[in-house]
């Protein structure tokens, strides 16, 4: 159980998360949608403890992990694994020295300088890459492929942390369509198959829709809806994002990262139809 | 409790286990060459040491205990000497030779007031060092950008201006000052010449770097919008390069106070040709004034370059893909 305490986040005068409190259970997938400047990166940099908190506390299980400091905090750090837009990975490395650099934190510090790596890890960041099919890329650079085959080596790298929480900052937010939603469905399979809680910033409201089973709205710092997709009416979406926003967000209708048109994504088939129309395209920047 | 964890002997596909056996072959070859290049630097480092020591006057260790008797014994009257000789004041201990005459180096400004001799020696360092900054300086970065891969096409222009700055910066400044003095005779004017020389190409070097790390997107934005190479350079590149550049200008400044000090010892002008002087003639206090001046100046320099680059760069401009 994550816990978070009326957390606030300054930049210099400017509040960029204000006194936010949610709990999330272990094992949910929860995406966080709001337009770009509206606190979302920062809530999950905050999580992870990339950034402190101003005020407030993050609670996990009974440790308030916004006060951890040295090896807890870096323990608290591999705990929640993190995905970034841009990958973050080493572009030098090969694809399996970045898998494996997940474990890190759970490893001999000059065993890792020398880059010497036991046959047990080695398989197991193969069967990480293998499971998000990408196994074949395993001695290229990192750098050398595509961003979606760079998100998925990033996934991999996160579960190679073995984490009990993962947070993805606009996973999606710099792949097309197609790799968009093998990442998603990647993401999904591990919600579902581990139980690892996951919760993602995104910027479309479809994705947010199709794949999580709660949604948080954030607008101006504050969180201004938090519950199931299916509440999250047309009235709500002007909320989060504005009414010029969202009519900015009709328009761009063209610009959706969503191909359920061609594919019904797995959460459709768990859930079934419970949007309308005029809600199924709807994408923001 | 991740994936990985759940299966201890993981299951993989036949061609995941192929590629883990290459990986294994690659993994043992590279620590085969590492281990070979550790094993060949430690046989030449040993083997440098030893010619090192054979081809010494072989007393190294025999010397080593008078390490200090130079200094020992090379010590002014009393401590104040120091200041005085550094401030150009009469000397209790003055007896008419030219050890204890102080003030015979003032530089008048205007009635009483005066520049003490090593302040104005320091000055004439200094602004060797800033001149050929300068020089060098901008006429690397005029050259930096036909040696950048990602601005000319053309392998001759980027082989002959690249050649031209390693054959300028090939040379110590000290061997071309001397080469320099025997031509325009001894003096600052030299010493400036053979720094700027060795700036053009150290700098030079370190700005085309620069550029070909640049980001090509705005080049490619301003060449879609039909802006000549010229235009491309000024506003894709070098808004991009420019704090970088700054940066390596001030480095070499720094580096520069040091070259033209030790070329004012080889008869360049400056602090060097009067501490070398002081020092052969057996003059403590002067000797010690100097290196205090010295040390305070470059002390300062270093200080004044690093506030200056973060005042003028900003921390967040070296901070990659921002």
């Amino acid at each position: 159980m994550l816990k978070l305490q009326n957390v606030n986040r300054r930049f210099g005068d400017k509040l960029a998360v204000k006194n936010v409190n949610l709990s999330i259970a272990s094992g949910e997938m929860v995406g966080v949608i709001g337009q770009s400047g509206a606190g979302k990166s920062t809530l999950l940099r905050m999580i992870n403890q990339l950034i402190a908190t101003s005020d407030g506390a993050i609670e996990f299980d009974g440790t308030k992990v916004s006060s951890l400091k040295g090896a807890e905090l870096r323990n608290w750090q591999r705990d929640c694994a993190m995905i970034f837009q841009q990958f973050n990975l080493v572009p030098r490395l090969d694809v399996l020295a970045n898998v494996m650099l997940g474990r890190l934190n759970r490893r001999n510090t000059f065993s890792s300088l020398i880059k010497s790596f036991t046959e047990e890890e080695q398989l197991e960041a193969l069967e990480a890459l293998e499971r998000l099919s990408i196994a074949q890329t395993a001695l290229q650079r990192a750098g050398t492929l595509s961003g979606g085959q760079q998100q998925r080596v990033a996934i991999a790298r996160a579960l190679m942390q073995q984490p009990k929480m993962i947070l993805a900052d606009e996973p999606i937010a710099s792949l097309d369509p197609r790799n968009a939603k093998v990442v998603m469905d990647s993401l999904k399979a591990i919600n579902e198959d581990d139980g690892i809680t996951v919760i993602t910033n995104l910027h479309t409201l479809d994705t947010a829709r199709n794949y999580c089973e709660r949604i948080i709205g954030m607008a101006h710092g504050e969180v201004v809806f938090d519950g199931p997709p299916e509440a999250l009416t047309t009235e709500v979406a002007r909320r989060i994002y504005g009414a010029e926003g969202l009519k900015d967000a009709f328009s761009e209708s063209m610009t959706s990262t969503s191909l359920e048109d061609d594919y019904k994504t797995p959460a459709q088939k768990r859930r079934g139809p419970y949007r309308d129309a005029d809600e199924a395209h709807v994408t923001l920047n | 409790m991740g994936a990985a964890s759940q299966s201890p002997t993981p299951k993989l596909s036949d061609a995941t286990r192929a590629v883990h056996r290459h990986y294994q072959e690659l993994a043992q070859t590279k620590k085969l060459y590492s281990f070979l290049t550790i094993g060949i630097l430690s046989v030449i480092l040993v083997a440098a040491l030893w010619f090192a020591n054979a081809s010494n006057s072989g007393k190294f260790i025999d010397r080593l205990p008078y390490f200090f008797d130079f200094v020992l014994n090379f010590l002014p009257d009393d401590p104040l000497e120091i200041f005085r000789a550094l401030f150009d004041l009469p000397s209790p201990y003055a007896d008419g030779s030219l050890k204890y005459d102080y003030e015979e180096g003032r530089h008048y400004l205007f009635g009483d007031l005066y520049l003490p001799e090593y302040f104005y020696e320091m000055l004439v360092t200094l602004n060797i060092a800033f001149v050929s900054t300068l020089l060098g300086g901008g006429i690397a970065f005029v050259l930096c950008f036909f040696a950048a891969s990602n601005l000319v096409g053309s392998k001759a222009v980027r082989f002959v201006v690249r050649r031209i700055m390693e054959l300028l910066r090939a040379f110590p400044e000290i061997v071309i000052a001397g080469l320099l003095a025997a031509i325009l005779s001894l003096g600052p004017i030299a010493a400036i010449a053979a720094v700027s020389i060795h700036t053009i190409g150290a700098l030079g070097k370190l700005f085309f770097e620069v550029v070909e790390n640049a980001d090509m997107k705005p080049d490619e934005g301003l060449r879609a919008a039909g802006a000549s190479w010229i235009e491309r350079v000024r506003f894709a590149i070098v808004p991009q390069v420019l704090p970088n550049f700054t940066s390596y200008a001030l480095l070499r400044a720094e580096i520069n106070v040091r070259a033209s000090t030790i070329i004012g010892a080889v008869g360049g002008g400056g602090i060097g040709e009067v501490f070398r002087l002081s020092l052969s003639r057996d003059h403590a206090a002067k000797t010690y004034a100097i290196i205090l001046l010295l040390f305070v100046t470059i002390v300062a320099v270093d200080q004044l370059s690093g506030w200056l680059r973060r005042k003028m760069v900003g921390d967040q401009a070296f901070q990659f893909g921002a």
